[in-house]
Formats: C-alpha cells, structure tokens, sequence
C-alpha cells in the first residue's frame, strides 16, 4: 500500500475515527513506513496541544447575569407537551410496516395475475394490440386497395357510445362466409373508435372485398 | 437521557417551569464556552446561549426523550449561531472584537488570554464547517456520529471535514506554536 493512498486516512486514523477495516490495513503499512508514522505523531500532539490549550480557557456567566435570564425564562409560558410524530414510532419499526406493506402489494398483484382468467388476458391483449393501429389504417382505409394485405381489412367508424368502456365482438365476416375467416371488432365507447378486423385462418390480416 | 434529566424534563412540562434551571445549568458553560468560539465576542457569544436556552424552554415539548439532551442543546445553538452568523460581521471585525473583550476584562489571566489567541489563531485557518466539526469532535469531544447528528449532516461529510481540519491545524501548529507539539510528544 502506498504513502499517497493511506496519507488521507491519517488524520482520521490520528484520533480513532477511521473504520476498523482500514485502520487495520493502515496499522500495517505504519510498521513499514516512518515517514507515515512521524505524520501520526505529529497530528497526534497538534491535537492534544490544541485541546490543552481550549481547556485552559472555559467561559462562564455572571452569577448575576445568569440569575436574570432565569427569572427572564420562568416568565415564560411553560412550553407546551407534544409527541413527535415520527420519533414516537422507532425508524425500526417503520421499516418494518413499509416492508409489511410492500410484501402484500407484491402478493396482491401475484395473486391478481394468478386468479384473472386468461381469456380477460387475451382480451387485454387484444385491445392493447389494437391501439397502435388505428390512426395508420384510418388513413390506408381511404386509399384503393392493392397494397399489402395488412393495411386493408381495417374499416375505422367513429361511433356515438357510452364512455368508459370497450366491447370487443367477434364473429363470422359479413363480408366472407367461408369458415375459415374471422371478424373482429373492438369498439371503445370512450373514445367512440371502431376497429374492425378480418383474419383468415393463420390470423393473418385478410384483403378486404368490395 | 439521564432518569434526573427526564424527571426535570416532566416537570418544566408539567408547568413547574423553576425545573428548568437545575436542567440547563451543566450546560451553561459548554454552551457559552463554543458560542464564543465560533463568534469571537463574548456578548454575541450570550446571545447565542440564551437564546439557545430560550428556544430549549419553549420547544420542550417536542424534544425526543430517547436523544442525548445535550446534544439537543448543541443543535439548537448551532442552528442559532448559523442563523445569527448570516449576519455576522467579516472575519476581521470579528477578530477586532475578540481583542478588544480580551482587554476590557480586567481579571483574565495572561495565560488564558495567550491561549485563546492559539486556539482563535489556528481556528481562523479553518473554513466554517471545518471549524464547527473540529469544535464538536475534537474540543467538546462529540463522537463523528453525535456530530453529524448536531449539524444535521451525514458522518461521512463529518469525516471528510474533520479530515482536512485536522491536516489545516497540524500545519497551523507545526508553523506557528510549534511549543505546543513538543509538549505533547
């Protein structure tokens, strides 16, 4: 170990304030070193000489004086008794019932995952997935057909509803009757948005037919 | 806390505010003694302590029982002397004044007065937080933890400050009272 690593450590070291662990690393590299040790002895003895020094000289008040402020301070209102809140409960404790806490938020949610039903899942999905689309097909919906096949099937309609809900109905295209097709339509009576989807049987987007 | 402190304590809240006195009064020094070595003027140095001890009294109430009451004390008269030191004058104004009290007291001792002038001497070498940790660790004898408890601050931030102070006062002593090294040696 280096002078120029342990030289900062010194100071603290001088008065027992360094941590165990490096103390004990220090101590070593003081059995090697004089010139680190001469820096402990002298910050050692500047320090006791200071403190000798601060010792010789303690203030205090004049009788007199000190009487006055008292009476000064028993005129006072005495002061009135409060609980602080937070020291009245140990930090410990707190800890504790955050932890408390935060343990049955984790297992509420696993819980929540475990009991919901996986078709509800499916139907998050299934709108979640829905979301990003819209705004590009309410655009291709207006464009002749002919491009790639996942751009068309979507027919966008704004529609009247009750907000605060989203349908999701699904069933055989109108506009298909073979028995591998499938229609889809989410509709969100929030926004009023309709999305309508036309799969064939590898749930690939399926070209609309006027 | 003490059982003798915590029964003074009860009663000052209990109204029997004369409890007060026997509550403070091993306090009186230290309080007074660190006010005037952060302010350098011993009437400012009484200000600070009494209304450290003013503002003891009315706050009694809120004061966590499971703390240390002197270090309560200490907080409060650094939060004084912090606030009163917004408005303090310059170092030299201050310097001026610590002189000028030394000499109007005519029963310091010549002794006293030349190590007030060491002690003031290295402390001006240290910048203000460097002097309140040096003051609290190394005079008054607070540990690192107690320190940081009295400045609001963490210990790591006590160490870093107390590590500089004490390299600041070793140069300080070895240039300029090197005789008070050697004593200790």
């Amino acid at each position: 170990m280096s002078c120029s690593r342990v030289r900062k450590w010194l100071p603290l070291y001088a008065a027992s304030d360094l941590p165990s662990g490096k103390a004990r690393r220090l101590e070593k590299h003081l059995g090697e070193c004089p010139s680190c040790r001469k820096e402990v002895e002298e910050l050692r003895a500047a320090l006791a000489g200071i403190r000798a020094v601060a010792g010789r000289e303690i203030l205090d008040w004049p009788e007199g004086e000190w009487n006055r402020f008292m009476a000064r301070v028993r005129s006072e209102e005495p002061a009135p008794r409060s609980v602080p809140v937070f020291s009245a409960f140990p930090r410990k404790a707190w800890a504790a019932g955050f932890l408390i806490v935060l343990a049955l938020g984790i297992a509420g949610l696993i819980l929540r995952a475990i009991l919901s039903s996986p078709a509800s899942s499916l139907l998050s999905e299934s709108i979640a997935a829905t979301a990003a689309q819209p705004s590009r097909t309410l655009v291709k919906d207006e464009v002749p057909s002919g491009g790639y096949p996942q751009d068309l099937p979507f027919r966008i309609r704004r529609q009247q509803g009750a907000p605060g809900r989203t349908v999701l109905a699904a069933g055989p295209s109108q506009e298909k009757t073979k028995q591998d097709l499938m229609s889809m339509t989410l509709v969100s009576h929030e926004t009023g948005l309709k999305v309508h989807w036309t799969l064939n049987r590898n749930f690939e987007w399926e070209e609309k037919k006027q | 806390m003490d059982e003798k402190e915590a029964r003074l304590v009860e009663l000052v809240l209990g109204g029997r505010t004369e409890a007060f006195e026997p509550l403070v009064t091993p306090y009186r020094q230290l309080l007074l003694t660190l006010a005037y070595r952060l302010c350098r003027n011993i009437e400012e140095a009484k200000e600070i302590s009494q209304e450290t001890l003013m503002r003891a009294f009315r706050y009694l109430g809120s004061f966590d029982r499971t703390r240390s009451f002197k270090n309560w004390l200490l907080q409060i008269e650094m939060n004084v002397w912090r606030s009163l030191g917004e408005r303090a004058a310059d170092e030299e104004t201050l310097r001026e004044l610590a002189t000028r009290n030394t000499l109007e007291d005519p029963q310091e001792r010549l002794a006293a007065k030349e190590a007030r002038e060491k002690l003031f001497s290295c402390l001006d070498g240290l910048s203000p937080r460097e002097r309140e940790v040096f003051l609290l660790r190394d005079i008054e004898g607070r540990s690192v933890k107690e320190t940081a408890g009295v400045l609001r601050t963490s210990s790591i931030s006590v160490r870093v400050h107390l590590s500089k102070a004490r390299d600041k006062i070793r140069e300080l002593v070895k240039r300029r009272f090197p005789e008070l090294m050697e004593g200790q040696r």
